[in-house]
């Protein structure tokens, strides 16, 4: 690690690490199949808590087997920035623990964080009122704490996101919820992981919010075809109405459950 | 990339925009482009490179001195290193770098700036980073050495949409690079010769390599690589009809235009981009972005997506044309070159 970078708050670990090679990680030529333990239109279960870090406004939690993360919603509060704007502003910010991926993340900002955190701000920005808060920040900060691929982190990042925000008391539009797919060649999985996103052409993320049927954020990379992306897009827009319901329902029980 | 209009000058746009038929500050239609400028090998050090401007009123060098400016500009080149490979790891990488100059962005702070150019960066490299799109020809020696292909991009000037501006120079850079010619090389002891000749492999008798007596083991064969002197610059990269061209739909509810200028950019509401490639005219998605406060449904989505596909197949058709036309141009200058060395 270079001089400039070392951070001596830290622990920071040795120079260079390796993940460990396990001899049962090469399965073959079956990996594809054999990567998949539910069907191929089946998301991940997912857990869903809203409330979690008392500080904030508005918090909850995401699990989805592999994928944990933590999202806590402050605001709205007053910008910091001295210039006046209208409508209000949404920081997005994530934050890969060092120890969420196979191999560690050094502690400090690189540019998978913010292209997250970019997609994320896209997915949740258009669901918020943002024109009843001027002058004022909401920032939404994503911790993610185990990883398994990059785009479910977004999905999950979305819809913990959203979640928050309505736990903070945020006027929205609606709640976004939102599915990743992954083709390869005409077979579509839904909710990859990071093995099936490896082994797979193209992915496809979408973000929606079911209550208006109205897509927020389309976000797809790799080799499809447009045929092919329109349907992982119909398939997703499906499953996030279920995603919608999850959400609904843990929103209720945690305002139920509150003195 | 948004300059700050007043309420009241986005609702003159927008509602220009939504009239019938609909008005655009500089008089084009809603399915217009500027005029584009493309221009490959104009940096002699890269391996390929290329310069793309979209509305540039004059294009001719004498009235570009005079400073006509006022489009969108951008600068790609492509640069080849040897690089190592790790273990059980097939070799060579993509990695892509937009830096913007300051000068393009002069209403940005420092840091917005860099965000902007880390956004763009994770774009370009999300998209021709990706491994299906790999191209196998950056191996040099299988398992040791790769080509590591930087493709780095400059914004010289924005005035909008910028993001096809930067995928026509990323795909014309990588269309014009050339991969340089390697043969093997293989040390041999001496008085131990391969019964069946290899003609395409170089073999140095003169030196005792790494094996030595006590190397036990199979000895690895091929284990460095020298650049062939032929007059061609190399090979092209593998297929090179797959880097994809990017449009921008611009969404206005009920229409959509391409090609916006820093005005009208920042007077809608989203943006979709999307990123097609035509390998042997078929039509593949290799991208698509949402940007934007707005929101969009699935039958409109797939309206869009077949309108872009029409737009990215008509500006995949020119950028051929053109392509071919510069690369014509190219290998006639480099055979004139090499023969004019020789003869010196």
């Amino acid at each position: 690690m270079a001089q400039s970078t070392f951070d001596r708050r830290r622990v920071n670990g040795p120079e260079e690490s390796f993940p460990p090679v396990f001899d049962d990680e090469d399965d073959g030529g079956l990996g594809w199949v054999a990567m998949r333990n539910r069907g191929a239109e089946d998301i991940r279960p997912i857990f869903l808590q809203p409330g979690l870090v008392s500080q904030a406004n508005g918090s909850a939690y995401i699990e989805t087997e592999n994928t944990k993360l933590a999202c806590a919603v402050y605001g709205p509060r007053q910008s910091k920035t001295t210039t006046y704007s209208e409508r209000g502003r949404l920081n997005v910010e994530v934050k890969f623990a060092p120890f969420s991926c196979v191999r560690r993340r050094a502690p400090l900002r690189d540019a998978e964080d913010r292209a997250v955190a970019i997609a994320v701000h896209q997915s949740i920005v258009s669901s918020i009122c943002l024109e009843l808060f001027p002058k004022s920040t909401i920032d939404v900060f994503i911790v993610v704490i185990e990883n398994d691929g990059t785009e479910g982190c977004i999905a999950s990042g979305s819809i913990a996101a959203s979640t928050a925000l309505a736990d903070a008391g945020i006027e929205m539009l609606g709640l976004v919820a939102s599915c990743s797919a992954s083709v390869r060649g005409d077979e579509i999985r839904l909710d990859p992981v990071e093995k099936e996103v490896a082994a797979a052409d193209g992915t496809v993320i979408l973000a929606c919010m079911p209550a208006l049927s109205s897509v927020t954020n389309v976000y797809q990379s790799g080799r499809v075809s447009a045929q092919g992306a329109l349907k992982c897009m119909e398939l997703c827009q499906g499953r996030c109405i279920d995603v919608h319901a999850v959400m609904a329902q843990s929103l209720l029980s945690s305002r139920a459950s509150m003195p | 990339m948004t300059t700050a209009l007043s309420k009241v000058e986005i609702a003159y746009i927008r509602s220009s925009l939504l009239s019938a038929p609909p008005l655009r500050a500089d008089g084009r239609s809603p399915e217009d482009f500027r005029p584009i400028a493309v221009e490959t090998g104009i940096a002699p050090l890269a391996n390929g490179s290329a310069r793309v401007s979209i509305g540039k009123p004059h294009t001719s060098r004498e009235k570009e001195a005079e400073g006509a400016g006022g489009g969108t500009e951008v600068v790609a080149a492509v640069k080849l290193e040897v690089d190592g490979v790790g273990e059980d790891k097939e070799g060579g990488k993509v990695v892509c770098n937009v830096s913007c100059s300051p000068a393009a962005y002069p209403h940005l702070s420092s840091p917005a700036l860099d965000d902007l150019q880390s956004d763009l960066t994770s774009v370009l490299g999300s998209v021709l980073s990706h491994p299906s799109l790999y191209p196998k020809n950056l191996v040099i020696v299988p398992g040791q050495k790769a080509w590591a292909l930087r493709l780095d991009t400059i914004i010289f000037a924005d005035a909008g949409n910028v993001l096809d501006c930067l995928m026509m120079a990323c795909r014309a850079a990588l269309v014009d690079t050339r991969v340089p010619s390697t043969r093997s090389v293989e040390y041999r002891a001496p008085g131990k010769r391969n019964e069946v000749p290899d003609d395409t492999m170089d073999v140095d008798e003169g030196r005792n390599g790494p094996s030595s007596l006590l190397e036990t083991r199979e000895p690895s064969g091929v284990v460095d690589f020298e650049l062939a002197d032929y007059w061609d610059e190399g090979g092209v990269l593998e297929a090179r009809d797959s880097w994809p061209v990017c449009v921008t739909l611009n969404m206005l509810p009920t229409m959509h235009f391409l090609d916006a200028t820093s005005q009208e950019e920042s007077a809608i509401p989203l943006r979709l981009h999307v990123l097609f490639a035509f390998p042997g005219g078929k039509p593949t998605l290799h991208g698509m972005r949402m940007a934007g406060a707005g929101t969009s449904d699935l039958s409109q989505i797939r309206v869009l997506l077949k309108n872009a596909e029409k737009y990215a197949r008509n500006m995949w058709t020119g950028l051929e044309a053109k392509l071919a036309e510069e690369e014509a141009r190219r290998s006639i200058k480099a055979r004139e070159k090499f023969y004019g060395r020789r003869r010196r």
